[in-house]
């Protein structure tokens, strides 16, 4: 390094400030305009600010006010229990659906092994991030006008939402494999098909495995809303409930889907522990 | 095989081993398969109206109404879109500012007390997360009533888990050795923490507010179905006025602004790292 | 009256678990240069901590600039801390802050709570600091990030902002050992020079003994939580080193 210059200390130390003209005005300007957006916004969208501060503590007090004390014979009436078990089967029929679909689509859309990275490269983008733009609750609907009302819309409509969900983290561990094998497989002049499946999936095989239950997991999650816009399964109680100001109801119903989501969370987390000893 | 059964003990060994993961490979996969085929019956063929979907033909002709856009819907998109897009910012803003808590409970480290605090904030990490969204909206609507408001703290409560899971993580993991010198100048618990952690978490923390903010795009598109405003609640209208052009609109309309996002979180990320 | 004297200092860090120190005692006077030497896990570390208590002593006294360390509460302890200026074997600098704001920091224990919200320190300080820069040769690199010097550089950092505390007692935790042989001596011959200069004895654990023999006017031998050695840096004979690192060698 030069340090030949050495600069006088007391005049610096006179004139020596941590801003800087350009570089701090940029920053201060922007968190600035940021802030102003954000005040903005909130006037723009007709915000209460009292009610928003007060919002939490409402929260507590609704809850306490309405929920309370939550209908448990409800939620553990036969016919409630027996959609749970459709939403079960609608989370999981869309979950590996999903992933089976979004398998090409990850491998169309890794750039470095895509067998046609001008053509099937954008359009493999293209799929997975559509499938994951729209939000599951669109899908739903949109399946319904569709298909009508019923578990086959709920399914589709989680097919849709897995195949965004898990076919961006394939491609993203399928871009993260090591070429060696994928060069050594090109040269002995393997086909892209003949290299994505001795050299990739190989590599890749634990990985996938571990986000399609993770994958079925965050669908259980989705499941138990599809049914509030016609897709099967516990929503369409919840839908049912919320219209009919069923408040006990509701309450009961929120915490079942929160029980059931934790139950998920934690078989999935199980298995996807018992996939990586297994590697 | 028959040919490895006759061979040395010692390859016998191996190869029932072999024969044992083979049986429960072959198991697992005949499990899998008759569960899924337990569920294709539940849901698609007891559960299914094909003769009302009227077949290829009929879901050819509903798939079809959608793609007639509505081009003169151009100009109410306009304002929906925007709210949409200030509704996400605001609720991951709002977000950031309920996860700071919670970090601060649910990192064992630095956790003000383990045996009760502690368990409180992972449970509301956890709760935060496990509530979809469309139910937090929905108790927030019944909380304030409709309006941009309970879209808003709906978008920040289901923020709330993945910020606060990933911050606390981070805390978990800093560094200790600036932390013990910012004690040895004789600074105080805030001094630790402002000099000490904040500078080595808020990359991390700032990366997993812009992906959440990404998120948060999607999110706050669908809060108008429950009474939230912006462009669910457009796509709501159109979807009851029958107007299938229009809901095809409403969804490039949220697909233009999701890439838009896309975009800003990109070079925002390359600004924070 | 010694600056800092211990006696019978004992520490266990868990209840059940080893004493790594097993009754200390040896005083540091004012213008000692004092070296703790001693094979590895023999207790320097903890030893030298204990004096500003980032370690809990578990018995024993330590009265340090006629005060009783272990009787502090928090807000006298963090008072008396701003006195004692400390180096660390890994800088323990903040990465992402400038060269100049980790400097800074050393005065952190002067600085209120709204000042070091806005880094808002005061004409005095930032001079001083300026001062300090030049003193220890890094006047070049007063806005880089901390993460770009390199370790002799970083060392020199840290040593700016211990002096910036106006220590009466530098505390010095294997200063060198993350440096390579030739950056040791200079940081070292560095230390000992502003230690004179300023008229502040030091406390140094090192594990090099030819560097506590060149720099040090005292040398005090640990091994395995008891004190073997204490005496002039001329009286260490080669008997009393191998009586120090006996355990290494087996």
């Amino acid at each position: 390094m030069t340090e030949l210059t050495k600069t006088p200390s007391t005049p610096v130390a006179e004139t020596w400030s941590r801003y800087r003209f350009p570089g701090s005005l940029y920053r201060f300007g922007s968190l600035l305009g940021v802030l102003v957006f954000l005040v903005y916004s909130l006037h723009f969208l007709n915000v209460d600010i009292p009610l928003l501060f007060g919002a939490l503590g409402g929260l507590v007090g609704v809850v306490a006010e309405r929920y309370y004390p939550p209908d448990l014979a409800y939620v553990t009436d036969p016919g409630y229990l027996a959609t749970v078990v459709d939403t079960l089967q609608m989370s999981f029929l869309g979950a590996i659906a999903g992933v089976f679909l979004s398998i090409p689509l990850a491998w169309f859309s890794a750039f470095n092994v895509s067998p046609n990275q001008r053509l099937l490269f954008p359009l493999g983008r293209f799929g997975v991030i559509s499938c994951r733009a729209i939000h599951e609750t669109i899908w739903t609907i949109l399946f319904v006008s569709i298909l009508g009302f019923g578990m086959l819309a709920g399914v589709s409509a989680l097919t849709m939402f897995c195949v965004g969900f898990a076919g961006k983290l394939f491609s993203d561990e399928i871009e993260a494999v090591d070429m060696g094998p994928v060069d050594a497989m090109r040269a002995a002049g393997a086909n892209p098909f003949q290299v994505f499946v001795f050299a990739v999936v190989p590599q890749v095989r634990v990985a996938f495995t571990g986000i399609a239950i993770y994958t079925w997991d965050v669908a259980f999650r989705a499941a138990t809303v599809v049914g509030f816009f016609g897709g099967g399964g516990m929503g369409w109680y919840l839908k049912r409930n919320v219209q009919q100001l069923e408040n006990l109801r509701v309450g009961a119903i929120i915490l079942s889907i929160i029980a059931m989501v934790l139950i998920a969370e934690f078989i999935s987390g199980w298995l996807r522990k018992v996939v990586n000893r297994a590697k | 095989m028959s040919a490895t059964d006759s061979l040395a003990g010692s390859l016998n060994l191996q190869t029932g081993l072999r024969r044992k993961r083979q049986l429960r490979l072959a198991l697992i996969w005949g499990l899998f398969i008759l569960f899924t085929a337990w569920c294709v019956n539940g849901t698609i063929i007891e559960d299914t109206d094909w003769s009302r979907i009227g077949g290829r033909s009929g879901v050819l002709a509903s798939f079809g109404r959608y793609i007639q856009l509505d081009l003169g819907l151009v100009s109410e998109l306009i304002l929906p879109t925007i709210e949409t897009f200030m509704m996400a910012c605001v609720g991951t803003v709002l977000g950031c500012f309920f996860s700071l808590p919670v970090a601060w409970l649910g990192a064992a480290n630095v956790t003000p007390s383990r045996h009760i605090l502690y368990p409180v904030g992972r449970f509301l990490m956890v709760l935060s997360r496990s509530v979809h969204e469309i139910v937090w909206a929905l108790i927030f609507v019944s909380a304030v009533g409709l309006g941009a408001l309970p879209g808003i703290l709906a978008i920040a409560m289901r923020s709330v888990g993945f910020i606060s899971k990933i911050t606390a993580e981070a805390i978990e993991n800093i560094d200790a050795k600036p932390v013990e010198a910012i004690r040895a100048v004789g600074g105080n618990q805030f001094q630790v923490m402002y000099y000490g952690i904040l500078p080595q978490i808020y990359p991390v923390v700032l990366a997993t507010v812009i992906f959440e903010w990404d998120i948060n795009i999607r999110r706050s598109a669908v809060m108008g179905l429950v009474g939230a405003g912006g462009l669910g609640l457009l796509f709501f209208r159109q979807m009851n006025s029958f107007n299938y052009g229009g809901v095809t609109m409403v969804i490039l309309a949220i697909l233009l602004l999701i890439v838009l996002g896309e975009v800003i979180s990109h070079y925002l990320r390359k600004a924070v790292i | 009256m010694a600056v800092l004297s211990v006696r019978n200092l004992k520490v266990r860090y868990s209840g059940k678990g080893p004493e790594i120190l097993k009754g200390i005692d040896f005083d540091v006077e004012g213008d000692d240069f004092l070296a703790i030497i001693g094979p590895s896990g023999a207790g320097k570390s903890t030893l030298i901590r204990c004096v500003n208590r980032l370690v809990e002593p578990t018995d024993g006294t330590i009265t340090l600039l006629d005060q009783d360390v272990r009787a502090l509460k928090p807000r006298a302890l963090r008072e008396l801390r701003r006195d004692v200026g400390m180096i660390f074997q890994e800088f323990n600098l903040i990465n992402r802050m400038s060269v100049m704001d980790n400097v800074l920091s050393g005065r952190l224990g002067y600085t209120g709570n709204l000042r070091s919200l806005f880094r808002h320190f005061t004409k005095d300080d930032i001079r001083q600091a300026l001062d300090f820069l030049e003193r220890v040769g890094l006047s070049d690199h007063v806005d880089k990030r901390a993460d770009e010097l390199s370790g002799g550089q970083r060392q020199r950092v840290g040593i700016a902002r211990a002096l910036m505390q106006q220590p009466k007692l530098l505390l010095l935790d294997e200063p060198t050992s993350a440096l390579d042989p030739k950056i040791s001596q200079e940081v070292m011959a560095l230390i000992r020079e502003i230690a004179k200069e300023l008229r502040v004895p030091a406390l140094c654990n090192i594990h090099d003994v030819q560097l506590a023999k060149e720099f040090c006017n005292r040398i005090i031998g640990l091994q395995d939580g008891i004190k073997k050695f204490d005496g002039e840096t001329r009286t260490l004979r080669d008997a009393d080193l191998e009586d120090i690192y006996a355990m290494e060698v087996l």
